[in-house]
């Protein structure tokens, strides 16, 4: 049960992780790393980690995301085409 | 014993709920008809969830503080629904029709 | 081309990362490699009786291993005075009033729920800080609950009314508040007759030490606590700054 869990998270790090480099729209990016990061806080609870999973969800989903907002705002919202 | 079920149950319910309203966020058409299944999942099922775990957790200062989460919940997903709503609204964010072919998304309106 | 190539590197590496935690050893059992080192061994059985800290992470953080986390702390301010170097700090006389830029300016009820819900964000951030040693937080989370809950306020009153509350004159100072509080910590560690630092001072009667070394400890966080919170606000309103000097200038 406890594995399933934590693959169960494991592989939504992983894939939230991929969306979150390969999105055009980097609005969306900075939402689905939040996502990433509150998984991740998931994550460290899981492991006894509880004064890390406060930080992860403070710092990582609300005070980085916002700031990154921030910035979109200032530049431009979305990504380059490369080719 | 009984004391678990009843919480299996809500914590059951709650989810159910939460299942429903993202399959309603991704199914719906745009924003408007979006923001009714996510709210309600919001409200109605989290607070499931905290009346589940507040039964399981018994009368204990845990309870008070299920009390003032589920509180805060209810007031903050309300207040969100409130802002997203309205914003979309004074955008003229075109609403869905039938009719229409291409669904309009947002981000160009 | 590039993208199949950065997929199939992201899949091996995640094939490796669950092969990894299926054979990760079983959480709490003896047998665990970690238990069998002599330092883990050392902060499990004496963390609680030499630090003082029901939590004792806050104490292996704060106490054992003071001297890491005042670098640590050092590199949140080094990362708050890059910033400011880069984007400047805003103009304290600039900055008049809140012009609303945007198409749909807030609503009343969103601004009464902020300013309902903010005083309780920070209620909470205080408690974080104030029980680190008891229960999981500290100085670095509650600070940083603070940041956000002004976050939040500034986005929707704008710059100008959190200006007003968090001002300049008072924020400025108290950016470095972390690194002093620990080197004045660290100061009255060798005034008590340690090193620096230390915590448990050998100088006085035997019986005072714990509750000395539980109010340092609560200093220390406070001390990270306001840092970091003015810190990040620091970071935020230096941000967004630009936009309103612009919008009220004539």
């Amino acid at each position: 049960m406890g594995t399933a869990l934590n693959l169960t998270f494991l592989v939504l790090l992983v894939a939230t992780a991929l969306l979150a480099v390969f999105a055009r729209d980097l609005l969306a990016a900075v939402i689905i790393f939040s996502v990433y990061s509150l998984i991740m806080a998931l994550m460290w609870q899981r492991l006894q980690a509880p004064d890390l999973a406060l930080t992860e969800a403070a710092v990582g989903a609300g005070v980085t995301a916002v700031l990154f907002v921030v910035t979109i705002f200032k530049t431009r919202r979305r990504e380059e085409e490369e080719d | 014993m009984a004391q678990n079920i009843v919480a299996g149950v809500f914590c059951c319910i709650g989810t159910f709920f939460f299942l429903l309203g993202t399959t309603g966020l991704v199914r719906m058409p745009d924003v408007f008809t979006r923001l009714h299944p996510s709210t309600k999942c919001d409200t109605l099922g989290a607070c499931s969830v905290i009346i589940g775990m507040a039964v399981y957790s018994g009368w204990s200062w845990d309870l008070l503080k299920l009390v003032l989460i589920a509180c805060f919940v209810l007031l903050s997903s309300a207040t969100c629904g409130h802002a997203i709503g309205r914003s979309a609204l004074k955008r003229d964010i075109a609403y869905w029709r039938k009719d229409r072919k291409e669904v309009e998304d947002g981000h160009g309106a | 081309m590039k993208r199949v190539v950065s997929l199939l590197f992201i899949a091996a590496l995640l094939a490796l990362l669950l092969y990894v935690v299926a054979n990760m050893p079983p959480m709490g059992d003896p047998e665990n490699p970690t238990n069998s080192s002599e330092v883990i061994k050392r902060y499990l059985n004496e963390a609680e009786e030499e630090t003082h800290c029901e939590n004792v992470i806050t104490g292996i953080i704060l106490n054992y291993r003071g001297y890491d986390t005042m670098g640590e702390v050092t590199v949140i301010f080094c990362a708050l005075a890059a910033v400011l170097a880069v984007l400047g700090r805003e103009k304290r006389g600039k900055i008049y009033a809140y012009a609303d830029r945007s198409r749909v300016p807030s609503s009343a009820i969103v601004r009464t729920m902020v300013a309902f819900l903010v005083p309780f964000i920070i209620l909470f951030s205080i408690y974080t800080i104030l029980h680190g040693e008891i229960s999981p937080g500290g100085g670095f989370q509650g600070g940083a609950i603070v940041g956000g809950s002004m976050i939040i306020f500034t986005t929707i009153f704008g710059l100008y009314e959190s200006s007003q509350r968090i001002p300049q004159k008072l924020r400025a100072p108290l950016e470095g508040s972390a690194v002093i509080t620990f080197f004045i910590v660290g100061i009255l560690g060798m005034a008590g007759g340690g090193n620096f630092l230390t915590y448990a001072w050998p100088n006085i009667a035997t019986n005072l030490q714990p509750s000395v070394v539980t109010w340092l400890t609560i200093l220390v966080e406070i001390g990270i606590g306001l840092g970091g919170a003015m810190v990040l606000i620091s970071i935020l309103f230096s941000m967004i700054r630009e936009e309103e000097e612009i919008a009220v200038a004539p």
